[in-house]
């Protein structure tokens, strides 16, 4: 299995969320954030269409979860793994994602 | 349902193979013996669901079958009473 | 949060703060990516969204506090388990006609009763009866629980603080296929008298799960009436 790539604007984020602090299953019980529950619609999307199927994603999640993005909150996995497959099939690069988030972060607080 | 091979309370092994196709069989239970106790109905196998087949692709009748917790794991830590069950298409199981 | 977890000191990392998080903000943007790159389309998503809104575990709750008031609806409920489901409002054809891509409509009741407690689990992925029990919790979709309730499941069944007495068999469903399982758990005593609602507030999605027993002193609210979809 080849090493994952690193991308920068999916570690940056680290700062945002926080470093993982749970210590068993019970400590990572939360209520879901609107952004999770969204994720999770993304992810059906993204199988229905056959960019990203469900099972495939799992797996994904298990394993850069646990290696490139070990240090991040549990929640997060779907996002940050969705992220980083779509732009390792091609589906848009790290320059991309960089400037929509931007062009987002913007609309988001500009009222 | 068109003749499942096999009966609610027969014992069966899962096939002990490794597949570079997509499946659903776990690995914890390839090899192992359990019993059927249940009738699925028929559907496609997820080694043709996966590839978009669902018009073309083959159907089985699915099994659900019980295991020891002891069969599965050999250092099972919990009581000799304990199950697992889980579904398998009829291509995954053989007569144990 | 069920109020199961009450008295638990937590290590959530959400500070409440009113500023964008750049998690909402990856979300939105890799969402817009993908329509803009035409992987779906905004209206595929927001008809998921909006089904999944709609979800939470009340119809699990409403289904098991029927079928322990109503003999005849319980016995339908353990056979024809998505027939059952359209007496309390939920269909679990929607929102697509055909169900969702990881929510296929083959659905079982799982009873517990004095000698089996039965707790539900996905090993390959995270399959979860989503209409009847809304989104699944985080630490389902874990492989900490998804690794270890298949081979230590008492272990992990101590954790959420369920001690099983020995002589009561654990039995772990692996939804490794197109079945989707909900536990029925087992009406506990000090609830005679007590109405489908009432009784439907003690049955929380951890019970459902099979992580938990209700409790007649642990309620959480459920709306009155028919689930909305």
């Amino acid at each position: 299995m080849t090493e994952a790539r690193r991308y920068g604007v999916l570690h940056e984020t680290l700062d945002d969320i926080g470093e993982r602090t749970d210590v068993s299953l019970r400590c990572i019980e939360h209520e879901p954030e609107v952004w999770e529950s969204r994720m999770q619609v993304t992810c059906e999307c993204l199988s229905e269409g056959g960019a990203l199927d469900n099972l495939e994603r799992r797996h994904l999640e298990d394993r850069l979860g646990e290696t490139v993005y070990a240090r991040f909150p549990v929640q997060t996995r779907s996002a940050l793994t969705v992220a980083h497959t779509l732009m390792d099939r091609g589906f848009f690069d790290e320059e991309e994602l960089r400037s929509k988030m931007d062009q987002v972060r913007e609309k988001m607080t500009v009222d | 349902m068109a003749n499942p091979r096999f009966s609610i309370g027969d014992e069966v092994t899962v096939r002990d193979e490794t597949t570079l196709f997509h499946t659903r069989t776990q690995k914890f239970a390839r090899g192992r013996t359990g019993v059927v106790v249940e009738h699925r109905p028929e559907w496609v196998i997820p080694e043709d669901e996966a590839f978009d087949r669902m018009e073309t692709g083959r159907k089985e009748p699915f099994y659900v079958v019980r295991f020891k917790q002891t069969e599965l794991w050999p250092g099972y830590t919990g009581q000799s009473i304990d199950t697992l069950e889980s579904e398998f298409s009829e291509r995954w199981l053989v007569p144990a | 949060m069920t109020s199961m977890h009450d008295g638990h000191d937590g290590h959530n990392t959400f500070p409440v703060s009113s500023k964008v998080s750049e998690f909402e903000i990856l979300e939105l943007a890799v969402r817009e990516l993908a329509i803009e790159k035409g992987i779906f389309s905004a209206e595929d998503h927001r008809r998921f969204a909006e089904w999944a809104d709609g979800v939470g575990p009340h119809g699990g709750s409403k289904l098991v506090a029927k079928a322990w008031s109503d003999p005849a609806f319980k016995e339908k409920l353990l056979t024809k388990g998505t027939e059952a489901c359209k007496e309390v409002g939920i269909d679990w054809l929607q929102p697509t006609g055909t169900g969702t891509p990881s929510d296929y409509t083959f659905f079982y009741v799982l009873e517990n009763t004095p000698k089996v407690h039965n707790v539900i689990v996905c090993t390959l992925c995270s399959c979860y009866p989503r209409p009847v029990l809304g989104m699944s919790p985080d630490w389902y979709r874990t492989p900490a629980y998804r690794r270890r309730m298949v081979n230590r499941p008492r272990e992990v069944l101590a954790e959420f603080g369920l001690h099983l007495p020995d002589d009561v068999e654990v039995r772990v469903h692996d939804s490794n296929q197109k079945s989707r399982f909900m536990v029925m758990p087992m009406r506990p005593d000090g609830t005679e008298g007590w109405s489908e609602q009432e009784l439907a507030e003690i049955v929380t999605r951890d019970t459902m799960i099979g992580v938990a027993l209700p409790d007649p002193k642990v309620r959480v609210p459920v709306p009155a009436g028919e689930v909305h979809q």
